[in-house]
């Protein structure tokens, strides 16, 4: 194909120029396989990665095929080196299955008998292993089956893991789909993660990954564990789910630092599963207080380790992860991949968008000049100090002021990081505060009335980066942030990212001091969001007229 | 009967020129007559030399002629056929190797077509042929444990065998294609017993205490008549995958581009930091790393791009009382070429250099490093190898990928006696990848001109893809180059930003770093903007745009310069006159400040001004005076190569001109001698260096022959020569050999250590090493005579006087 959409770069990187006739042909082709990097204006750029070629593999692609998808829409001929690696990668996976034996139980099976010996010989397997029963097979301890799975993922020899899963205990549960239905890419994602077995579904912000949470539970119809990232996130998912499930508020329980609750459908937070009292984690029983059938993983891409090293244990139970990115900022995906298990359904946001489901968003960056007193602080304070000075120079308030008044009427978030910044910033704007302090009741309070517009103006700490459903935001503005998290600006946006009623586009203000740490931070974050395909545009603050 | 010297003589001029193109050391230098050239053709080391390059199917052909000859007689070519095993289908291969024995005077056909091994050719192939013990009786050494005894019944040696034990077959089958030597098994093993019968019937001979040796007639029996199972032929690279035209040339071109491309950045880096000459001459291994490091490319290839440069004279050694490498003057036309061009300087210095860089890090024989660049790294047989190599790959069909295995088989084929390393094919096929000489492990139309000698710049042109002048500014900062850039493309690229990846396309990302590389390089932020949305399809996208502007708005608010010296006072209005005295106008002086006054003069001399001002200045510390060290462009030029190129063999018209002055010095009576000289010589004679350095050799073989007439020795070298005798050295040699074969006597005439001549008549057995073994069947006694001692040698064919 001389004129192809596709470059095949010699480094694994795929460019997909999006503007070309066969574009759209050419991501369906190969999004099973190739990780979608960054979606700027013009040119997408993918990579192939081990763990990628795996997921296709997992997901039933082949070899073959993916050579055959890039030497049909590469535009120049595709370095050689790379499809023979291609080739060579995707054959190492399922060499090795983990499969259920009726008389030695769970058992480690080779298809290539030279790839066990190899593995055998490592010290990794050291004690993972049990007795070699022949050539091809040797016994693994039911205790070490998520172990040994994340063990053959760094030696480079995936599992495929057929072993099959407890049922678990059946509890009935439906969808109640009285005047909604799931969207077209959720029923896929259940289909696919149901399909698989266990696996992570990747849905941008706001697309309702509680939904495809629901929907696997009612296709389960099983006990299920759902582990969420914070207290008002689990009040957020029992409320989703009485509200779209089968299920009542008894059925539902909450484990938190405030109640412990296990009933057929139990919330969890990530953080009193990892609390240790003597070096202790004190609330492990949970996991076995029910013959779980379904463990629901929310923001997989922020599980903590010790999550980690429980969920190793908890192979033989249906898993499924639900995140807007795979992207970890500590590189642990290969963990996520073992544990938890391939990806089995992604949908790229402007996808979604584009469909209607997520609002269009515009994100702009707003660059403050320091008065000169300022800078001369900022010239000679310690390093340590510099970010949290930059962050909350005391004319981004002014600037806040003009974006706020310019969005009069619009439901508006103001998000940051310092607590001393944000009682400021509530004070001058005249809003209502939410931060870690705020009790649960009084922050459901505010959030309620904001759902509702009864107030159109709320400052929020990070408390807000997760999980909280506030649908009629609109604009959001980020004073400060924790040092250019880009998995943090994700969530930030997906706050206003659920379609508006009128269907305007929302927008997203960064407001960084120039010349600063601020900035620098700043530029990293904002990166992200143009790979993501979102407008981006620079404005100096003395052109929102807010004077120096 | 005819001789080897008689064959040589009847061949025609152009059978000659074949000869002396095919092994050039027998015309280096000139040989004077037939009978020289003669000499040289059976010498020990030519022969040695021609062996080490011919195939194996050659050699077979050899060993079966060498190994027939003293059973059954000369061979003809029909004997030899069936003695290497060949079927029809096989034969045209033999056929051809027997020609090309021939043609390489390995062989001489008689004039019935028996083919017959050339004088010295026997120990030359050494004393174990196809697999067989060493001979007995065909040049005086017995093989080792005694003739063979009870065998030699009338009806062959295997007759005894109908009544060996069981155990005696898979003995004999062990041992009957070779190697011809077989342990013996331990005592009471039924083997034991069949090899005690085999020993006690003749079929096998001790050797040392624990092995028993298959003699030469058994096993040839055995094989019934044959020497070889099968003839060698070459192997075929037809399973050998083949690629695509097109991904080879790609592979090729984006290898040539990126050689390239690393050897310039190569040449920018060790321009601004030369790194050290290590007292043996080479690149320090730390030094070599921070190199990989910076070129992105591991050690071993960093090795092999600074020995390339180097090799193609961009890089020397500055000769400085503390040696650096640095860029030579070459290398600035070098770098001033487009790809190709530069890609062909390289590509030849490659394939021509002695140098080994696979071997950089690894360890001598002494423990210590081998460092690259080091004088001891260069092999004289590197660029035969190298040639080599491509030459299999050019063999195979057009696309075909070879594997260093293959090519490793192919070359111990072609020359068995000289088989390269596995490791230094792989390390030349690994370099030839490198370069874009191989795309995808094929052989690319770039390096099969390179070898052919054609315009390898112009095919590697037309392989590198047509220029894309177009780029994809997006609002993430990054920009991609649909295709291989442009030259003005890749001069905004490299001004303005930073490469993120190479292919098919080249991305980059615009950083403020890189935009302020662009603005220190005297760009404007104007003129940059205006730069890229030239190049850009549709606008530069807001936040580059800002970018550029904001980095541009930081640029140059802080400023630096160079000044020797200072002033500074408290009173402006005293250093602002001092800033227009125009008697220190030639000092420089000029204000940075009301109360700092700068100028170009030494401290001392801005103080010695200042007081013949009838001022009153003191010192200062130097602390605070600028010194601005620019460090100066370092350049020498490339020593003449080091490397010696690859000698050439003589072109035909040279060796054309040797064979007519063998002609010439061959003729038997100097009367007919008197030159006539033809008209084809006379257009040689016009100022041609050939052939005036041919007449000198004439000149000297003639007076060479006077000289022996003088002294009158053997009653005149015409009788000498009209018998077939002679007294010149080389000449008599052959005589030595071709009876020590023939197994005739020949009159010798020695010079004892007293200065006294005897006439002998002795059977030469073997001219080895400069010397004569032979039997003198007078007093039936066996001597060596060192070949110096010998004054003349005669044929006793005729009756001995």
């Amino acid at each position: 194909m001389p004129d192809g959409p596709l470059i095949v770069q010699s480094d694994k990187t795929l460019l997909l120029e999006v503007d070309h006739d066969q574009a759209d042909a050419c991501r369906r082709a190969i999004a099973p396989f190739a990780e979608l990097e960054r979606a700027p204006e013009h040119v997408h750029t993918y990579r192939l990665t081990p763990l990628g070629l795996w997921n296709a593999r997992a997901a039933g692609h082949d070899a073959e095929q993916v050579v055959d998808t890039l030497l049909e829409f590469s535009r120049y001929p595709v370095p050689h080196a790379l499809l023979v690696d291609v080739a060579e990668t995707m054959s190492r996976y399922g060499r090795l299955q983990l499969v259920q034996d009726p008389v030695h139980g769970l058992v480690l099976h080779a298809l290539d008998a030279a790839v066990l010996a190899e593995v055998m010989k490592s010290r990794r397997t050291a004690g993972l292993l049990g007795a070699r029963l022949d050539e091809t097979d040797v016994v693994v301890h039911p205790s070490e089956r998520g172990h040994l799975k994340q063990v053959l993922v760094k030696l480079g020899w995936p599992a495929e893991d057929l072993a099959g899963y407890v049922d678990g205990e059946a509890h009935e549960i439906g969808l109640l789909e009285d005047g909604w239905s799931l969207r077209p890419y959720q029923k896929q994602a259940v289909d696919g993660f149901f399909h698989g077995g266990s696996g992570v579904v990747v849905l941008p912000c706001g697309a309702g990954k509680t939904l495809v949470g629901a929907g696997a539970m009612a296709r389960s119809s099983t006990t299920t564990l759902i582990l969420v990232t914070n207290t008002v996130s689990a009040r957020q998912w029992r409320d989703e789910l009485v509200k779209r499930t089968t299920l009542t508020e008894d059925e539902i329980g909450e484990y938190s630092g405030t109640r412990k609750e296990v009933r057929p459908v139990t919330i969890a937070t990530y953080q009193v599963l990892t609390t240790k009292r003597k070096g202790v984690y004190t609330h492990l029983e949970l996991l076995d207080a029910r013959d779980w059938g379904l463990i629901v993983y929310d923001e997989v891409h922020l599980l903590p380790a010790p999550i980690f090293r429980m969920t190793a244990d908890l192979q033989a139970r249906r898993r499924l992860g639900l995140t807007a990115t795979l992207v970890r900022e500590d590189g642990r995906e290969d963990e996520v991949f073992s544990l938890i298990g391939p990806k089995r359904f992604d949908a790229p946001w402007k996808d979604i968008e584009s469909q209607g489901y997520i609002a269009p968003a515009e994100c702009v960056e707003v660059r403050l000049t320091l008065p000169d007193h300022e800078r001369m602080t900022y010239a000679t304070a310690e390093p340590e100090d510099r970010y949290r000075l930059a962050a909350t120079a005391a004319g981004k308030n002014r600037v806040v002021d003009s974006l706020v008044s310019k969005h009069a009427g619009e439901q508006t978030l103001v998000i940051g990081q310092y607590l001393d910044q944000l009682h400021d910033l509530a004070e001058h704007l005249g809003a209502d505060l939410i931060t870690g302090e705020t009790t649960v009741r009084e922050r459901q309070r505010l959030f309620d009335a904001f759902r509702t517009g009864e107030i159109t103006t709320l400052v929020v700490s990070k408390v807000a980066n997760f999980s909280i459903d506030l649908p009629e935001a609109s604009v959001a503005i980020q004073v400060s942030g924790s040092f250019g998290s880009r998995q943090e600006e994700a969530q930030r946006l997906g706050r206003i990212m659920r379609p508006k009623a009128d269907g305007k586009t929302a927008h997203f203000y960064t407001v960084v001091a120039r010349d600063t740490v601020d900035q620098d931070f700043a530029a990293h974050r904002q990166r992200f969001l143009a790979e993501q395909g979102y407008a981006y545009t620079i404005v100096d603050a003395e052109d929102l007229g807010v004077a120096r | 009967m005819a001789t080897f010297t008689g064959y040589l003589r009847a061949r025609s001029d152009d059978e000659l020129v074949a000869l002396l193109v095919r092994r050039p050391d027998l015309a280096t230098p000139h040989p004077a007559t037939m009978a020289s050239l003669a000499a040289r053709a059976t010498s020990r080391s030519s022969l040695d030399r021609v062996l080490t390059w011919v195939d194996a199917l050659v050699l077979q052909v050899l060993e079966a002629v060498v190994v027939l000859t003293p059973r059954t007689g000369a061979p003809s070519r029909q004997d030899v056929l069936a003695a290497v095993g060949a079927g029809p289908d096989d034969a045209p291969a033999v056929a051809r190797a027997v020609d090309d024995a021939v043609a390489l005077l390995l062989l001489w056909p008689d004039d019935d077509g028996a083919l017959h091994p050339a004088p010295g050719l026997v120990d030359a192939l050494g004393g174990s042929v196809a697999g067989l013990a060493p001979g007995g009786e065909d040049d005086g050494t017995d093989a080792p444990g005694g003739t063979p005894g009870p065998v030699t019944r009338d009806d062959g040696p295997l007759a005894v065998l109908a009544d060996a034990p069981a155990a005696a077959g898979p003995v004999l089958d062990a041992l009957t294609w070779g190697p011809p030597v077989g342990l013996v098994p331990p005592p009471g093993t039924t083997a034991a017993d069949a090899v005690t019968w085999l020993l006690a019937h003749g079929l096998l001979v001790r050797g040392d205490g624990r092995h028993v040796l298959l003699p030469r007639d058994v096993a040839l029996a055995l094989r019934g008549g044959r020497t070889h199972r099968a003839p060698a032929l070459a192997p075929t690279s037809a399973d050998a995958p083949v690629r695509d035209p097109q991904t080879v040339a790609a592979e090729s071109a984006r290898a040539a581009e990126h050689t390239v491309r690393l050897v310039r950045q190569l040449l920018t880096r060790w321009e601004q930091t030369p790194p050290h000459v290590l007292r043996g001459g080479g690149l320090g291994a730390r030094d070599l790393r921070r190199t990989a490091q910076g070129l992105d490319v591991d050690d071993a290839h960093a090795a092999w791009l600074v020995e390339t440069a180097a090799a193609a004279g961009l890089l020397a050694d500055d000769g400085e009382e503390t040696p650096s490498f640095v860029p030579t003057l070459e290398a600035d036309a070098w770098s001033a070429q487009d790809v190709a061009p530069r890609w062909g300087a390289l590509a030849r210095a490659w394939l021509t250099s002695a140098r080994t860089p696979w071997l950089v890090g690894a360890r001598d024989e002494r423990g210590a490093l081998r460092a690259a660049l080091d004088p001891e790294l260069s092999r004289p047989w590197v660029p035969r190898l190298r040639r080599a190599v491509l030459d299999v790959l050019a063999a195979a069909p057009v696309g075909a990928a070879l594997s260093a295995a293959d090519v490793h088989a192919a070359l111990q084929w072609r020359s068995p006696r000289s088989v390269p390393p596995l490791s230094a094919v792989e390390a030349v096929l690994t370099d030839a990848t490198r370069l874009g000489v191989l795309g995808a492990g094929a052989l690319a139309a770039a390096g099969r001109a390179l070898l052919a000698g054609d315009d390898a710049v112009e095919a590697l042109a037309a392989d590198l893809p047509a220029p894309v002048e177009e780029i994809l500014l997006q609002g993430d900062l990054t920009g991609v180059v649909p295709g291989h850039p442009g030259a003005d493309l890749e001069d905004l690229l490299d001004l303005a930003a930073v490469v993120e990846s190479r292919g098919g396309a080249v991305t980059v990302r615009f950083t403020a770093d890189s935009v302020l590389r662009a603005l220190d390089a005297g760009t404007t932020a104007d003129d940059l903007l205006a730069r890229l949305s030239a190049a850009a399809r549709g606008r530069v996208p807001q936040p580059l745009e800002y970018l550029v502007r904001d980095v541009a708005r930081r640029h140059g608010r802080l400023r630096a310069g160079a000044a020797s010296s200072y002033v500074r006072a408290d009173d402006p209005a005293l250093l602002a006159g001092l800033a227009d005295d125009p008697h220190l106008a030639s000092l420089r002086p000029r204000l940075l400040a009301p109360t700092v006054l700068v100028a170009d003069a030494s401290p001392g001399e801005l103080l010695a001004a200042l007081r013949a001002r009838g001022l009153a200045p003191v010192a200062e510390d130097a602390q605070g005076s600028v010194v601005h060290a620019v460090a100066p462009e370092r350049r020498v030029r490339a020593r003449a190569a080091r490397t010696s190129p690859v000698r050439e063999r003589p072109l035909p018209e040279r060796a054309a001109s040797v064979v007519a002055t063998l002609r010439r010095g061959d003729v038997p009576d100097p009367a007919t001698s008197s030159r006539t000289p033809d008209p084809r010589h006379a257009t040689h004679d016009a100022g041609s260096y050939l052939t005036r350095s041919v007449d000198v050799a004439h000149a000297t073989a003639a007076s060479r022959r006077a000289r022996a007439a003088r002294t009158g020795e053997a009653a005149g070298p015409a009788r000498a020569r009209a018998a077939g005798g002679t007294s010149e050295p080389a000449d008599l040699l052959v005589v030595l050999r071709e009876a020590a074969q023939a197994r005739t006597s020949v009159w010798v005439e020695m010079v004892g250590p007293d200065g006294r001549s005897q006439r002998r008549l002795v059977r030469p057995l073997k001219v080895e090493g400069g010397r004569l073994r032979a039997l003198d069947p007078q007093r039936e006694a066996e001597l060596t005579v060192a070949v110096h001692r010998i004054a003349g040698v005669e044929p006793a064919d005729t009756p001995a006087s």
